[in-house]
């Protein structure tokens, strides 16, 4: 029997997308550990500290979940958009950061803000249109710009000015197809924290350019530097934004899925312009968020209490500190800067301190395979050859992770 | 800061005009609709025979076994961070030992994706295959998100028709005429949504014979897989493989009561490999990497869900579900102006035509459904949203004495509209 001709093919498209994925990166570091080697593997490459018991989440959280399984009144389906008590309290739960009152209605429930991001992408997208992206910046965005044919024009963190956002330069990126920019405050993958001013000069302007401003508040709240956390819906009245946001990153656990859009937006401008409804649409063709987990939000959002919080930030401010006098000691990283949040920091890598190491895949390949230690190289995040280190892990694992960093860079130093 | 400027302030950002037309009438929506004409000075119960979730009612509640599992899975605290692209190995093994009780050849686990529901699984596979000039063949009466998520990717949509005379089996000769060099797959939902019917093999037989002679792939739709009570048992579309490659689609949704819960999965039963050739098995992987997961700790219960649940809660929920469906075709059976052409055999539907001709002041189903929303406080889904216009969909799975009740209002309210002789 002949070669059959079958007429299934993959969408080329959604190839290209799928380039845009640290999953993707990370899998091929991990293909270099030598599994032979006794020592634990220390995970420095991706944002999940949950696996460590001084980050395991508040009982509040479990027990929430628990009781809304229990009473086995959420074992259907919620309605699109999320269930009415989540918006609600989610509402009230951002209302604290803002000088106006959310309605539900302003909030939908997501699956993590990764969903958020497949929808907010899919409502604005419409042929020719093109998005403005933070580089450094979070792949996925690239990756659903990419699936939802929206051309990305990248503006530039500027590393000497504690990863501010460029704003001449993105001026010069704006014309009539532009729809948005991004911005990730708390920052990842560069762990900086806007200042109030600079949040307000953003959206002015982003108003004079007629754009909105999509805010990624994953990691809202954890900042331990001389920045806090303010939130860009604050600005809402300057230019309409859609806060992204999770349970994820403060209540540490990235594997429920729960996250929101909220519309920061007074003057109702996204209503009029038709944004509102393209929201609802692009929630129509997306799965949803659990409804036992949705159920559950009230009770996590309400009755957590702040010494959960505390003793997070001060693991991650511990972290940071140690992270940093490490790095700052080791020759061949450059460009640091000490986080002011998230759980990550950017280095450089500096090749004149090194040999025998090409890139930054090159270095992260090596030190997987040499000591176990996994870091994300810096060009699935649009910086070729710097490196993102995750300093959020239990803290005598990340010095362990550390003292091996420095003797792996010590072993390929140059010797000249 | 700008204020009280006159000038109206321009935004560059516009709606996408394609979104907008894209599932413009879904069964939500159309819910929705309906609930939004309930008269509130009625204080009889509102009878649901719209939607596809019974498990509000007590006598549908989940097994216990079901819910311990994922209250371990959260206190053990080891599934609160992130998951593989694919799903966690014990899930996708489960799964895999599951379905292959009913297959010829054992499914590995790498055969097996985890989706966020059965929908995020139709998602995958419907962006997977879309590219410019790519067409896809889907079942009238269907399911409309398959329409939905076609048109938001551009993939071109045709219909073939399920035959009423033929108690609901695909239309072959209207498949092979509506292929061309662009037909990328066809889907079949078995047992059937909206039409409540099971494939027999002989038919399932001649679907792979003609997905091969056309090269097209096979998208099975089983999440209503094992729900049957008529005289064909269920057969997966996976049986035939090796014969023809066959995606299947399913989730713990129907056969457990959770449709809340969103864990389905999307498997390739593909023994001879032609999938992964073309690329596909790779596209949907990197579809899944930048997508959302479903909870780690939902699929950290997957194995025990799958794996203790007693056969005697199965039988509790189809002997339920087959009791409904002989009320639901008998009671049917006596009321004016609507005829059920095959009694349901499967799933928790069936489609009933109405015959317009009889009633006094309905123009069509929907205005058909409207009125009895208003008049009865009972909620059945117009058939123009599945594909069928002048159809309705009856969703029978529901508390049995709710059910009665419901058609006891059906008839009333059929009667009271019937032209005078």
């Amino acid at each position: 029997m002949g070669t059959k001709e079958w007429k299934f093919r993959e969408n080329r498209n959604l190839r290209t997308a799928a380039t845009f994925s640290i999953k993707r990166v990370l899998d091929d570091v991990n293909r270099n550990l030598d599994r032979s080697d006794g020592r634990p593997i220390i995970p420095l490459s991706h944002g999940d500290p949950s696996s460590f018991s001084c980050f395991r989440t508040t009982q509040v959280a479990e027990d929430a979940v628990v009781d809304a399984l229990r009473s086995a009144k959420f074992n259907g389906y919620a309605p699109k958009g999320g269930a009415l008590q989540a918006r609600r309290s989610i509402a009230e739960y951002l209302s604290r950061n803002l000088p106006y009152k959310l309605s539900p209605d302003d909030v939908y429930v997501t699956l993590g803000a990764k969903q958020a991001i497949e929808v907010v992408l899919s409502a604005l997208s419409r042929p020719g249109a093109n998005i403005l992206l933070p580089r450094p910046g979070y792949p996925v965005y690239e990756a659903h710009a990419v699936l939802n044919h929206l051309e990305v024009r990248h503006f530039d963190l500027l590393q000497e000015k504690d990863w501010e956002v460029d704003l001449n330069g993105l001026e010069t990126l704006v014309d009539d197809k532009t729809v948005a920019m991004v911005i990730i405050n708390p920052g990842n993958p560069c762990g900086n924290v806007f200042t109030r001013d600079h949040l307000q000069k953003i959206a002015e302007t982003a108003r004079r350019m007629g754009i909105l401003v999509i805010a990624d508040e994953a990691y809202a709240h954890l900042t331990f530097g001389s920045n806090s956390y303010v939130s860009m819906g604050v600005f809402g009245n300057l230019a309409p934004v859609l806060t992204l946001g999770t349970l994820s990153k403060r209540w540490l656990v990235p594997g429920w899925r729960l996250g929101w859009i909220a519309r920061s937006d007074p003057d109702g401008i996204f209503e009029e312009h038709g944004v509102v409804e393209c929201i609802k649409r692009s929630l129509i063709t997306n799965t949803e968020a659990a409804t036992f987990i949705q159920a559950a939000v009230p009770q996590i959002l309400e009755n957590t209490t702040d010494d959960f919080f505390v003793q997070t930030i001060n693991i991650l401010q511990e972290d940071a500190d140690m992270c940093y006098k490490w790095l700052k000691d080791i020759p061949c990283f450059t460009c640091l800067q000490k986080p002011q949040g998230s759980l990550f920091l950017m280095v450089k890598l500096d090749f004149s301190q090194l040999q025998g190491i090409n890139d930054d895949m090159d270095f992260c390949s090596k030190l997987a395979k040499e000591e176990s230690v996994l870091l994300l190289p810096g060009f699935v995040l649009g910086l070729k050859n710097w490196i993102r280190v995750t300093f959020a892990i239990e803290p005598s694992a990340l010095e362990e992770g550390l003292a091996r960093i420095k003797a792996f860079c010590m072993r390929h130093a140059n010797k000249q | 800061m700008e204020n009280g400027s006159t000038l109206k302030k321009k935004w560059g950002f516009q709606p996408n005009p394609e979104l907008n037309t894209a599932s413009e009438i879904t069964i939500r929506g159309v819910l929705e609709m309906l609930i939004s004409n309930l008269n509130q000075s009625d204080v009889r119960h509102v009878i649901p025979l719209g939607h596809g979730d019974p498990s509000a009612f007590p006598c549908f509640r989940t097994t216990q076994i079901a819910e311990d599992a994922i209250v371990d899975a959260v206190r053990s605290a080891k599934f609160n961070g992130y998951s593989p692209t694919v799903g966690v190995l014990p899930a996708r093994r489960a799964v895999a030992e599951y379905l292959s009780q009913r297959l010829p050849n054992k499914l590995s686990p790498d055969d097996v994706f985890l989706t966020v529901g059965c929908i995020q699984a139709i998602q995958t596979i419907i962006t997977v295959l879309a590219n410019s000039k790519a067409n896809i063949l889907l079942p009238r009466p269907g399911f409309p998100y398959y329409e939905a998520v076609a048109q938001s990717c551009h993939l071109e949509a045709r219909h073939f028709d399920l035959l009423p005379d033929k108690d609901w089996e695909v239309d072959l000769d209207a498949v092979e005429a509506l292929a061309d060099e662009n037909t990328v797959a066809m889907v079949i939902i078995n047992p059937g949504n909206p039409c409540g019917n099971v494939f027999t093999y002989q038919h399932l037989q001649k679907v792979a014979e003609t997905a091969k002679k056309l090269g097209i792939l096979v998208i099975s739709d089983e999440v209503y897989d094992h729900i049957t009570f008529g005289k064909n048992p269920f057969v997966p579309m996976g049986v035939f493989g090796s014969f023809t490659p066959v995606v299947t689609l399913g989730s713990i949704s129907k056969r457990w009561i959770v449709p809340g819960w969103r864990l389905g999965w999307l498997v390739i039963n593909d023994p001879n490999g032609i999938l992964k050739e073309h690329g596909i098995i790779e596209c949907i992987t990197g579809y899944l990497n930048i997508s959302c997961d479903p909870p780690t700790f939902i699929q950290g219960a997957v194995s025990d869900i799958l794996g203790k649940t007693q056969d005697d809660f199965f039988a509790k929920i189809v002997n339920l579900i087959k009791e409904d469906a002989n009320t639901c075709y008998e009671g049917i059976k006596d009321i004016p102006g609507i005829i059920c052409p095959s009694k349901p055999a499967g799933s928790m539907f069936v489609m009933v035509k109405l015959d317009l001709s009889a009633f006094e002041d309905i123009e069509d189903d929907l205005e058909f459904c409207v009125k009895l929303v208003k008049e009865e406080s009972l909620i059945i889904l117009p058939g123009v949203v599945v594909g069928l216009k002048n159809w309705i969909r009856i969703t029978y799975a529901i508390e049995p004495s709710y059910l009665q009740d419901g058609i006891k209002r059906l008839k009333a309210f059929c009667e009271r509209h019937s032209k005078k002789a």
